[in-house]
């Protein structure tokens, strides 16, 4: 494989043209992309840079093709996404990529599929809930299943109703701690995985989110009869280059933003278990 | 490889060869005392390079005594090939990016390194070249005049990493010191360009018998207690040794392991604000044993200095082939010696094929 080069770490400048407030610490930035970029592809990333603070890798949480418009959901947690919570429409964005494997959508063609999202991983997930919505007729059943920690942090709450509207659709919110309007089930994302009636040999799972949730995920996953061919998961670490240069985001002999995000459990499971990897 | 077979010669020669490659525009690097250590430094003549010293290396001791022979410092050639410190680019206050687009124009010629030092080039060849543009554009220009190891140091162990104490090949120029006797071989064209201008003649057999024991004796002091053979399957089988826990019970997590590592190429960004309201990217070496190394914001994913350690070791003799098809380390100990606590890694290596405890 063509292995990228270090220049590759500078910026191209874009406009935000739209901020929507999701949750208390949840924004998600839209910009439009030059025409030298490459449009991302859903589960890619982009390293974004904030002038004079840093970057960081953002999955890409909305794709628009036509107008070359892109969305990226940031979660306030750190120096460089704090910084973000004070960027405005028409403030000037540093950006890279996109980088990485994205979900294997060629192969889930007829297939259904489970995604199985807890907290902000529900954005790499959304262009696939887009991309089945857009072309319905060239999958199989679509599962949703999303876990927050309280119904404060469920993100895109006002999109649920377009989730609902998609043919052949089942949508299982899940939350920690309810509050007291909260009617719906309460509890860890991968207890929903044992009410879904899927046949394994003719569905992909996507999972992103935390990494103890996406082991709990796998587990449950595999004693319903997925194999590891057919469950991928969007793996986090520190990313500092993104084209697998830096080192910080080893796991194991694979470069995460290079050999990754999204990986076929098969291809990572003789590590992703071990403790610290 | 060897163009030449071996050559004798006078050790007085070595300052001609020097001279011949200032003369041909080369900035010569090699090994001069600086604060009681070996190091790799622009030389402008050959009286500054080292001399009469030897390196009394152990682990976590490093000193410089008199002698006749030295291996090396804690510098490496990385130094060199790939800054510690880079500035990528700046953007002003209105967004131009402005890329640092300083030329590497010159030649750079390393002399008297060593086997190890030469090995890791090669290894750092497999990382960076077309990758790195600063790497790649020197590499391109580069003359090396390697210095075979006659007696090895007491962290070495490029004999069982088959670097050393010998260079095979990659070389301009390759010698061995015999007392006052050196002997020579050019492996490039320029080697043989420098070697013509030389009063030497073939080697003679008492001689190439004296050159092969030395080389032999000095290669069975490099070795470690284990063989490479099927190293890198059985530390991931290992992966989950408790040896980590124990070693790290005197591990600092400084990452001078990193650092003096010649081979180590990880670096962090650095996005630094400018008083004029411009901001600098910079690239820093950065290493696997630094706290901060796996650390996101809201999670760290190597909070343990033992998952940090195990990541140092399985890389370089696991990962690194599975990435770029060679072993990342080349056997030079400088991890040992220059460890504040004298971690040993052929040590570590050893308990943890042996799967026992301290």
């Amino acid at each position: 494989m063509k292995r990228a080069q270090s220049k590759a770490l500078t910026p191209m400048k874009t406009t935000v043209i739209k901020v929507i407030n999701e949750t208390w610490n949840v924004k998600t930035y839209y910009s439009t992309l030059p025409e030298s970029a490459e449009i991302p592809k859903p589960g890619q990333f982009n390293m974004l840079y904030i002038h004079g603070v840093g970057e960081v890798p953002i999955s890409v949480s909305d794709i628009s093709n036509e107008d070359r418009v892109i969305a990226h959901t940031v979660r306030f947690a750190g120096s460089v996404t704090y910084a973000f919570s004070t960027v405005r429409d028409g403030d000037t964005l540093g950006f890279r990529g996109p980088y990485g494997f994205g979900w294997p959508l060629d192969l889930a063609v007829k297939k259904d599929l489970l995604l199985i999202c807890g907290g902000i991983g529900l954005p790499p997930l959304r262009p696939v809930i887009r991309e089945v919505a857009r072309n319905r007729d060239l999958y199989g059943r679509l599962f949703i299943l999303y876990g927050a920690r309280t119904p404060k942090d469920l993100l895109y709450r006002h999109e649920y109703v377009d989730y609902l509207s998609i043919r052949d659709v089942e949508l299982h919110l899940t939350v920690d701690n309810p509050d007291i309007d909260w009617r719906g089930n309460v509890g860890v994302v991968t207890n929903l995985i044992k009410r879904i009636e899927v046949d394994p040999s003719n569905a992909y799972a996507f999972i992103c989110g935390p990494e103890i949730m996406m082991k709990y995920a796998i587990k449950e996953l595999l004693e319903k009869g997925f194999r590891t061919n057919r469950i991928y998961l969007s793996l986090e670490r520190r990313m500092k280059c993104g084209v697998g240069l830096c080192g910080h985001c080893q796991m194991g002999p694979y470069f995460v933003c290079e050999h990754g995000p999204v990986f076929p459990l098969w291809f990572i499971s003789k590590y992703f278990w071990v403790d610290q990897i | 490889m060897s163009l030449t077979g071996l050559y004798i010669g006078h050790v007085n020669s070595l300052t001609l060869i020097f001279d011949q490659l200032k003369s041909l525009g080369y900035t010569v690097v090699g090994y001069r005392i600086i604060d009681k250590a070996l190091r790799l430094d622009v030389l402008k003549t050959t009286e500054e390079l080292a001399r009469d010293v030897e390196d009394v290396q152990d682990p976590g001791k490093y000193s410089l005594i008199p002698g006749n022979f030295y291996r090396h410092g804690p510098d490496s050639p990385k130094k060199f090939l790939y800054p510690p410190k880079l500035l990528l680019f700046k953007v002003t206050p209105k967004w131009d990016v402005i890329i640092n687009s300083e030329k590497y124009e010159g030649k750079l010629a390393f002399f008297g390194i060593k086997p190890c030092d030469l090995a890791s080039i090669k290894v750092l060849d497999r990382v960076l070249t077309n990758v790195d543009e600063l790497y790649t554009k020197v590499r391109e220009r580069m003359a090396v005049v390697v210095e075979n190891c006659t007696s090895s140091g007491n962290t070495c162990f490029c004999a069982t990493m088959g670097t050393g104490p010998r260079a095979r090949n990659s070389f301009d120029i390759a010698y061995t010191r015999l007392g006052s006797k050196l002997v020579i071989e050019a492996g490039s064209e320029l080697g043989l360009r420098l070697i013509n201008q030389l009063e030497v003649e073939p080697i003679d057999d008492n001689t190439y018998r004296d050159f092969e024991v030395t080389i032999r004796k000095a290669a069975s002091r490099a070795r470690a207690n284990f063989e490479i053979d099927n190293l890198p399957e059985l530390l991931e089988l290992n992966i989950e040794s408790k040896v980590y826990w124990e070693v790290i019970e005197r591990c600092l997590g400084c990452s001078n392991c990193n650092m003096v590592c010649p081979t180590c190429f990880c670096f962090d960004v650095l996005d630094i604000p400018k008083i004029d309201g411009s901001a600098e990217r910079v690239r820093v070496w950065d290493g696997c044993l630094n706290y901060t190394y796996a650390q996101v914001a809201g999670g760290h994913f190597r909070p343990d200095l033992w998952a940090r350690y195990r990541h140092f070791v399985l890389h370089k003799f696991a990962y690194w082939i599975k990435q770029f098809g060679t072993f990342g380390c080349v056997g030079c100990g400088r991890c040992i010696t220059w460890c504040p606590t004298g971690i040993d890694l052929r040590e570590t290596v050893t308990k943890v094929l042996r799967g026992m405890a301290i």
